[in-house]
């Protein structure tokens, strides 16, 4: 018998049908997605002894402490610490998902630091050093490193504390106060025990979560705060919601009034409130040792006469709060100033710096935390290196250092040194949930205790009243003016400048927070200028204008555009700037 | 020919049901021995040794899984017996402080997360209740790994993501994707 191609094509047929009764092709399929999960270049954390390790989280500065699952040394778990007295056990979802951090794609690997050194010592004129998170031990290395050059310490700090414990009856204007705003497990744990009035343009978190949500026009915080100051002094004023909030803040005290600026009208509703040297103190600092007060004071942007800074130094390593970049450039002489940036990434000032030097990430560096926003006492955190650095990191406060001639010294143990010295204040320690006065300890046993991520916490009743600066109210322009039509708010809390790159559920897929290169644009507005969810698009304002995807969300205002907060947005545009959103 | 195409299609569904049955399972998995002929039965009942003397939990709670040298080096640092198992297992790693590369029959992928403790101080689960009387064999079989994913064999059985959700809904006990897909 001769077998036909047609025999050979029934016999594949049968072949194929009696395969599916097999379990081959569906353990194939399922081998097959499971080789795919480890391709190489997946990453994959080795093989080794779990260990559980203990850090205080850089990525803000509530510094919520964290236990680290590690596979030998490689981190792969984050969470929070129950126990701990002021992050109680919570973690935001960058902080979660810190542990990424190291892989991001867009982490800038390479700088000649010797370059960037040679180029800073040889120019000449006057030398600044911008931080974006003071109140830092290298903060203080700055500081006295610019006092040795005769430069200037330049820094955008709010310099209170708040205290939500102490508080019965808190009035936010416009702060992200649950969604993010100082230590969110501190936060939530003060949150019973006050009343919450939230007064925002849009129906922001907080907002939905807060007892009264207070519907305000975009800009007018600082007016709000003014017209309340005026109630409660004249016991009258023509806005009716400020004669009957300035009547709760007084009689249902202890007050607190909280912005995002620290403008002078809200500090000063703070003093009228009796709030100050109570609910609401100088930002404490940790004791440093007394051969470090020699150092220069910090310096608003602000008071620097403008085209006077020939060499600018940036620590961007850790953010609180970008300033934008026009703010800043005015600042630089005009002839071929020495611009250095350390930073993680280079969306930030890199794109405008002559040097732009790679910095560690957390969690790859030793660094202190300082006290959070709301803290009304000096903490010391150390954040422990769960990972090793890559090669060719720059310290940024070795290189100041080293630019200053400065003695090398191990900073960090010295200013432990000067606060056992104090002798006040206890320490947290996270290993074993424990908290000792620190007149209890060796200096190396406290050493040892900050060095395993302890929180050393100072006694209360050191804080003072702050200051309120005096400055004046400017109200917004009129809406419409300059053709610009839309006034822009800043969505926050502010992100920091590297967010896990897996973190695609809250960014990349469902923008449940915007995105920092987004913007979010009633639907009348948005229909208005033709652009639909997810265009891409330009937001103008008077200073220029920057590339921005494009969310429309209903909770948006008519007449506002909510901008996010990458560096390349803040550079155009400001709190409540005037801008307009067109198609790209 | 009258059938003959329903012949010819028979043939090769028959081929196929073979090759699918039997030959895929040899082919898919390659087997190797394990480096030490261990008898759980010898240390469980002459030296009355129970599952947590060796796979025991750390202070903290996670897992030590299967012993390092240390621990076996404990007992036998010298002879305590005559077997030629033991003799071997002295010359070959004890004497020259040489780890056995053990394959660990249910180790779980990259991506699942599995708290031993868990399930036995808070479930209060048996060993043999996922581990079957692997606590009492005799031998070491070998180990056997998938040639595409690289994982055990022994996942499959009892081990998958549907045992542990039936187990769980069986127990009413609440699971979610994170519990384990952390």
């Amino acid at each position: 018998m001769n077998s036909t191609r047609r025999d050979l094509f029934i016999y594949a047929g049968g072949s194929a049908a009696g395969a599916l009764l097999t379990p081959a092709p569906w353990r194939l399929i399922t081998d097959t997605a499971l080789w795919s999960e480890n391709w190489p270049g997946i990453p994959s954390p080795p093989r080794g002894e779990i260990r559980t390790k203990f850090t205080n989280c850089s990525v803000c500065r509530a510094g919520c402490a964290v236990r680290a699952r590690c596979v030998g040394d490689q981190p792969v778990q984050l969470a929070g610490v129950a126990s701990h007295p002021l992050s109680h056990g919570a973690l935001c979802p960058f902080g979660l998902t810190a542990h990424h951090l190291p892989y991001h794609p867009a982490r800038l690997k390479q700088g000649s630091a010797e370059q960037a050194l040679a180029a800073a010592s040889a120019a000449g004129g006057r030398i600044a050093v911008l931080d974006l998170r003071p109140g830092r031990t290298a903060s203080w290395t700055y500081r006295r490193a610019m006092a040795a050059l005769n430069g200037l310490y330049v820094t955008a700090d709010q310099p209170v504390a708040f205290d939500l414990h102490q508080a019965k009856t808190v009035l936010s204007l416009g702060v992200p106060l649950l969604d993010g705003w100082g230590t969110p497990g501190n936060v939530w744990a003060a949150r019973p025990g006050f009343r919450l009035i939230q007064a925002e343009a849009i129906e922001s978190r907080t907002a939905a979560l807060a007892d009264v949500w207070l519907p305000i026009q975009p800009g007018t915080e600082e007016a709000l705060a003014l017209a309340i100051g005026n109630a409660i002094q004249h016991g009258k004023a023509d806005d009716e919601r400020a004669l009957s909030l300035a009547n709760e803040l007084t009689h249902n005290g202890p007050a607190l009034v909280l912005d995002n600026s620290g403008s002078a009208a809200a500090m000063a509703l703070n003093q009228l409130l009796g709030a100050a040297g109570h609910t609401m103190v100088a930002r404490p600092e940790a004791p440093v040792p007394d051969s470090w007060q020699k150092a220069v004071l910090a310096t608003g942007l602000a008071q620097i006469e403008d085209r006077s800074i020939s060499v600018l130094l940036i620590d961007e390593s850790a953010v609180d709060r970008y300033l934008p970049w026009h703010t800043i450039e005015r600042k630089l002489v005009r002839d071929n100033p020495v611009v250095v940036t350390f930073a993680s990434s280079r969306g930030g000032y890199a794109r405008h710096a002559r040097f732009a030097l790679p910095t560690a990430v957390y969690p790859e560096f030793a660094e202190d935390i300082p006290t959070a926003i709301d803290s009304p006492a000096a903490t010391f955190r150390i954040s422990t290196p769960l990972a090793a650095p890559p090669p060719g990191m720059v310290n940024p406060a070795e290189f100041i250092a080293t630019l200053a001639d400065l003695p090398k010294s191990d900073a960090l143990r010295e200013r432990a040194d000067a606060i056992h010295q104090a002798g006040r204040g206890t320490v947290f320690t996270p290993a074993d949930g424990k908290t000792v006065a620190v007149k209890s300890l060796t200096a190396e046993v406290f050493w040892k205790s900050l060095s395993e991520a302890g929180c050393w916490i100072d006694e209360p009743g050191h804080g003072r009243a702050p200051q309120a600066e005096p400055r004046p109210y400017l109200p917004p322009s009129e809406p419409g003016s300059g053709g610009l039509p839309l006034v822009a708010l800043l969505a926050t809390p502010q992100a920091p400048p590297l967010i896990s790159p897996l973190m695609t559920k809250l960014y990349q897929e469902s923008n449940l927070r915007l995105a920092p290169n987004r913007v979010a644009l009633n639907p009348s507005e948005a229909r208005a200028a033709r652009l639909e969810d997810g265009a891409h698009a330009f937001l103008e304002t008077h200073l220029g204008k920057c590339g921005v995807e494009v969310s429309v969300d209903a909770a948006v205002p008519a007449g506002v555009v909510l901008v996010g907060t990458a560096p390349g947005i803040l550079d155009v545009c400001g709190a409540a700037a005037r801008a307009k959103v067109v198609a790209a | 020919m009258k059938h003959r195409g329903k012949i010819a299609f028979f043939a090769g569904m028959l081929t196929a049901l073979g090759a699918g049955w039997a030959g895929f399972p040899y082919t898919l998995y390659r087997s190797r021995p394990q480096p030490v002929d261990f008898s759980h039965k010898v240390h469980a009942e002459k030296a009355g040794s129970k599952c947590d003397d060796c796979h025991s939990f750390r202070a903290d709670g996670s897992f030590t899984g299967i012993p390092t040298l240390d621990k076996c080096a404990g007992c036998h640092a010298a002879a305590m017996g005559s077997t030629t198992a033991e003799k071997n297992f002295i010359d070959n790693y004890i004497t020259p402080q040489r780890e056995p590369q053990w394959a660990a029959y249910a180790r779980q992928p990259e991506n699942v997360y599995f708290s031993h403790i868990t399930h036995v101080n808070r479930g209060k689960l048996k060993c043999e209740s996922c581990h079957a009387a692997h606590g009492s064999t005799g031998k070491l079989r070998p180990y056997q790994e998938d040639r595409i994913s690289g994982y055990s064999r022994d996942i499959w059985r009892g081990k998958r993501m549907s045992d542990c959700v039936a187990c769980h809904e069986q127990q009413g006990l609440e699971h979610s994707c994170l519990d384990c897909h952390k």
